[in-house]
């Protein structure tokens, strides 16, 4: 005999009385047919039949508690499941068993790559394939040796030159950045009709910036991906890109937001001739919070510049040219600087990026002083 | 029986007919064998065929069991004594592990100790957690004794068969939670498996999932998955824990440079430790990755609303082979 037991009817439910049984012993019923009505201190709750089956035996009259997990009824017909603590489920897959005694065939014939794990790590970091080098160690053992040879025929075969220096640096940076940061650029112009003539917007740029970091201090801050902290610096440190044969450097102004106009003006000097030199102390280009990149002294109107880790936002600034600007219905010819700013958005969101972009601009449209 | 196929529980029971039907010395024993059949009906039907001085209802004693059927062995008589759930064999262990598993080496050989102690095995039927465990490294550490497990009805009965005939004494799991699952087509023709190998079921290139026991299902099934994204996996079952087959293990992991072990037992000293450092010593040149092992955590088995997730599942294993395989 096969039992159905009192299932668990739901919201917490320990117990219920027997109202009503709609079979009885003998009784061929089929899976879902109504088998007996119940009453709980909530409802009265008709239980269906859960197979195909002959009742064998009713446990319990109505008026009776049966608490769940007891049997209700049982089936006739089925094998004796034994006096199980348990319960032991039946089918499964229909997978057929197969096997071999000991080892599959194919494990006898081969040869795989041997090399010690320092030796498999340093094939990772070469990009080296193991499986195309020929081990020169102790029984067919690849050895540091053959990895880094092999390393240095693939770089033969590609020819080029290795990329060394500020070139080297650029290129991890870039990629590490690109790997990491998920950027989004707002592009924006500042009319400087209300400058003199001077078109040099590089210092009103950096106090500009620091303008800004006052209004929405979180653009100058570093950011942690891996244990995903921020940490909001005190203090403008602006790195300047630098354009020279040898690459892009980018030194930094220390402290924009609380110098005066001309002490930057002549710290940006220093620096560019430092770097011009190459006589820049590594300390001067290491620590900034944010980068500018004057561009347009060269060419170019927007950029998606590429934010550098931990910084979180970049601004980039084109070429200064005469526009035509409407003025209160009129049409003006005006100076113009487009201005491209990315920012991370892991860090910062499109309001505080497009605030602190509004007061860059209201900062550099005021007049030289 | 029905479809000609055989469960785990019923090859046993067929095993153990054979076996008391080819050797008068066959002796079975334990709480229910008898007029019972056995908690879980492994001995139906053998007291009927064998009579009552061959098919034992013992006490409620497992200590007397233990002591009973190392004498019974060693005066030459080849008992096989079932304990009603793991849970409950460690009364007997003073016999097991100070009698048993020593007989042959404290009498020069002269007296071995031809006992098989069978007891169902694993978590998975919603019972408490002394009728759930997965105890199997306690027993694969002392000398003298052998483990098997089997995970499937050819080779419960194959191997049961072999541990009766065997000279020493045989600790034989049976996975509760598989007695029934899988039926499959079984020839009750006698024939023995080898104790003291690894069984293969299935043959792949690129990664070695190793297990025993219940998780042997969940295994294949990972390894399933594992072929629809172009995984080859080979599938070990270790099937005898003590000794180990170590050359069959070795010449799988050497092949695939990869390997994930996977048991119901909890992590601490298991018997995957085990294989994980044996592989290292021999294979280590080979290895493209760490080896992983997806076990139970170091608890008692939880209550039956729990038990899902203190047994190893097909999710952790694929878990553990993307860990492996991620190591280019």
């Amino acid at each position: 005999m096969k039992y159905f037991k009192l299932p668990d009817l739901g919201e917490g439910l320990q117990e219920a009385e027997i109202v009503r049984w709609h079979v009885a012993v003998g009784d061929t019923v089929t899976a879902d047919q109504l088998l007996v009505s119940v009453e709980t201190a909530k409802a009265l709750v008709d239980i269906p039949a859960p197979y195909d089956g002959v009742v064998a035996k009713l446990y319990g009259g109505e008026g009776d508690i049966v608490h769940v997990g007891e049997p209700l009824l049982g089936y006739e017909g089925e094998a004796d499941a034994g006096t199980v603590v348990g319960r032991l489920e039946g089918g499964g897959s229909s997978q057929e068993d197969s096997f071999f005694i000991g080892a599959a065939p194919s494990t006898r014939e081969h040869l795989a790559t041997r090399a010690t794990p320092a030796v498999r790590q340093l094939a990772r970091q070469l990009g080296v394939e193991l499986s195309g080098v020929a081990g020169s160690g102790h029984e067919g053992l690849i050895t540091r040796t053959d990895v880094e040879n092999a390393a240095q025929t693939e770089l033969d075969r590609f020819g080029g030159e290795r990329l060394r220096g500020v070139r080297r640096s650029m290129a991890l940076n870039m990629a590490r950045s690109h790997a990491e940061v998920v950027p989004v650029t707002i592009f924006g112009d500042a009319d400087l009709h209300r400058w003199g003539q001077a078109r040099e917007p590089l210092i009103r740029l950096a106090k500009a910036m620091a303008a800004a970091c006052a209004v929405e201090p979180v653009l100058n801050s570093a950011f942690d991906g891996k244990s995903l902290s921020l940490k909001q610096h005190e203090r403008l440190d602006l790195g300047i890109a630098v354009d020279t044969p040898d690459g892009l450097f980018v030194p930094v102004l220390r402290d924009v937001g609380h110098r005066t106009s001309a002490d930057l003006k002549e710290g940006v000097m220093r620096l560019r001739a430092d770097v011009q030199a190459r006589s820049i102390p590594p300390k001067e280009m290491m620590g900034a919070t944010l980068t500018l990149s004057n561009f347009g002294t060269l060419f170019g109107r927007y950029a998606n510049p590429v934010v550098v880790p931990p910084q979180v936002a970049i601004l980039a600034a084109g070429a200064i040219r005469d526009e035509p600007v409407a003025v209160e219905g009129a049409v003006m010819v005006h100076p113009v600087l487009p201005l491209s700013l990315t920012f991370d958005h892991r860090v910062v969101t499109g309001g505080e990026a497009a605030r602190f972009f509004k007061a860059l601009v209201e900062a550099l449209e005021q007049p030289d002083a | 029986m029905s479809n000609g196929k055989v469960t785990l529980l019923e090859a046993v029971n067929l095993a153990l007919h054979r076996a008391m039907s080819e050797d008068e010395n066959v002796i079975v024993l334990g709480e229910d064998v008898g007029v019972n059949g056995g908690v879980f009906r492994a001995t139906q039907g053998l007291r009927d065929s064998f009579g009552f001085k061959r098919v034992i209802d013992s006490p409620l004693a497992e200590t007397m069991l233990g002591g009973l059927v190392v004498g019974m062995a060693a005066q030459g008589l080849k008992p096989v004594v079932e304990i009603q759930f793991m849970g409950f064999i460690y009364a007997a262990m003073e016999h097991l592990v100070s009698h048993a598993s020593r007989m042959r080496n404290r009498t020069r050989g002269r007296i071995t100790c031809p006992m098989v102690m069978r007891t169902p095995m694993g978590a998975g039927i919603r019972a408490p957690e002394h009728h759930s465990e997965s105890t199997e490294a306690l027993f694969a550490h002392i000398p003298g004794l052998r483990v098997v497990i089997p995970s499937s009805p050819a080779r419960a009965y194959g191997l049961l068969l072999a541990a009766i005939d065997d000279p020493d004494p045989v600790v034989f799991l049976e996975p509760t939670r598989l007695y029934r699952m899988n039926p499959q087509p079984l020839l009750d023709d006698g024939k023995r498996l080898p104790l003291d190998s690894c069984f293969t079921l299935r043959e792949g290139s690129d990664i070695t999932l190793i297990s025993w026991g219940a998780s042997v299902m969940e295994t294949l099934q990972a390894a399933t998955a594992l072929a629809e994204r172009g995984v080859s996996a080979e599938v070990i079952d270790v099937a005898s824990i003590k000794p180990l087959d170590l050359d069959t293990m070795e010449a799988s992991v050497r092949k695939t440079g990869r390997c994930v072990i996977v048991h119901e037992a909890p992590r601490s000293c298991g018997v995957g430790a085990e294989i994980a450092a044996s592989l290292y010593e021999r294979v280590l040149l080979e290895l493209q990755a760490p080896i992983q092992r997806v076990t139970a955590p170091d608890i008692p088995p939880p209550l039956y609303r729990l038990e899902s997730l203190y047994m190893p599942n097909v999710e952790d294993i694929l878990q553990a082979c993307d860990n492996v395989l991620h190591f280019a």
